[in-house]
């Protein structure tokens, strides 16, 4: 037997009214760690972390998976209604499963949307957390694409939507993980990429809330991949100068899924964003 | 180029699961570098036929614009950022697409590794 250390199990949490059947994986003891993936994928982007036996030794991550991703269902009526994240939604669903685990002011550790979402967290919610990782994540990208290419009834939008992001994935990445982070986005279902990419590409909310992040308070990290041509590292490191006393690091060897596509690359740069997180602002 | 892209071709016909990937792709490219046009015709994910240009009576699909460097760069076994795909070229203003973009879209990892194939190393599925 050689199971994996991570445990999965469902969480059912209520988010604006509506019921929701959350899949959460955890690993680890220690300081709570709440990871959130990316714009149409879900928790397996996060299971290197979740599976490293000296990460774990300190830390407890819980990664779960976005409502109509991975294996959280839809919404009952999800049949007739279009799926479009928005910042309000998002926001929420992160405080309502953080609130149903118990935890107690975690570090929030997202990614691409995931990495949007922390910094809207922080400007808004602050209090809730100890310490904002953002990884692949800036104020606001416009679309240079149609959103609408991957929803349609002629194209499969996962086929399409994992060659469009293949663009952002770093030629040092090793090639099965490569692939493993493209499969997820094959996987998405039908409309997710593109009513996740609403959210991501059209609510230029977080520009005007930059500066009411309080990092004396929770300390702010920033990482970016040299070969994320969706956050590039000039966008990264833009967010990080409007945010009073914010860090950023650039990851010349790695693109928009560091944590999925290259492991082994981005694992120092999460380990010192982690240690980052214990350090007075001040310091 | 008229080599590299003979090569490409060689390399195409001999790689089954692009064939695989290309089988509903019958279109007509335009592929312009350095202003030099290559009209590119595929037929159920076979090359048919490389013209050379220039022309203004061949309908083309899509049209990928760069130039010599930026391509050989591209080609590169690990190319710097920005030139390790098609559209990082365009991001970085050494790429221009043109014409159907969705018809490229909906033949996206198809055209990519194609595009991959005169990469100087054997890795064209990953740096595509």
């Amino acid at each position: 037997m050689s199971f994996e250390p991570i445990t999965g199990r469902y969480l059912n949490i209520t988010v604006q009214g509506r019921r929701q059947r959350i899949y959460v994986e955890t690993e680890g003891k220690g300081t709570p760690v709440l990871c959130l993936h990316t714009a149409g994928a879900d928790t397996r982007q996060w299971r290197h972390i979740l599976n490293d036996a000296d990460l774990t030794a300190a830390h407890q991550f819980f990664a779960f998976d976005m409502p109509w991703h991975g294996k959280s269902l839809p919404p009952e009526g999800f049949q007739t209604e279009e799926y479009l994240l928005t910042t309000e939604a998002y926001m929420e669903t992160v405080l309502a499963v953080s609130r149903a685990l118990g935890l107690d002011c975690p570090i929030l550790a997202g990614c691409s949307m995931g990495g949007r979402i922390a910094l809207q967290l922080a400007a808004l919610h602050g209090d809730a957390f100890s310490g904002f990782i953002a990884i692949e994540a800036s104020d606001f990208q416009p679309a240079w694409y149609d959103i609408d290419w991957f929803h349609r009834p002629d194209a499969h939008g996962g086929e399409m939507g994992a060659a469009l992001v293949s663009a952002n994935i770093s030629p040092f990445a090793p090639k099965a993980e490569r692939w493993n982070t493209l499969w997820m986005f094959m996987q998405s279902g039908p409309g997710v990429f593109r009513g996740d990419l609403s959210f991501y590409t059209r609510d230029d909310s977080l520009i005007g809330r930059l500066a009411q992040i309080d990092t004396a308070r929770t300390r702010v990290h920033l990482l970016v991949g040299a070969y994320d041509l969706t956050c590039t590292p000039e966008d990264a490191r833009r967010t990080a100068a409007a945010i009073p006393g914010a860090t950023c690091t650039v990851m010349e060897e790695l693109g928009h899924f560091p944590m999925s596509e290259h492991p082994a690359g981005f694992r120092p740069f999460f380990l010192d964003a982690l240690t980052r997180m214990k350090v007075p602002a001040d310091v | 180029m008229r080599a590299t892209l003979a090569q490409m071709q060689y390399r195409l016909h001999n790689t089954p699961h692009l064939l695989r990937l290309g089988r509903l792709f019958s279109d007509t490219v335009l592929l312009e570098v350095d202003g030099a046009e290559f009209y590119l015709t595929f037929r159920d994910g076979w090359l048919e036929t490389i013209v050379e240009g220039p022309s203004r009576k061949t309908p083309w699909r899509f049209a990928f614009r760069t130039d010599a460097d930026a391509l050989a760069q591209f080609w590169q076994p690990i190319p710097k950022p920005g030139f390790h795909d098609i559209f990082g070229l365009v991001k970085i203003g050494r790429g221009r697409i043109d014409g159907d973009i969705l018809a490229l879209v909906k033949n996206l990892r198809f055209f990519k590794e194609f595009m991959g194939l005169a990469r100087a190393e054997a890795r064209t599925e990953e740096l595509a």
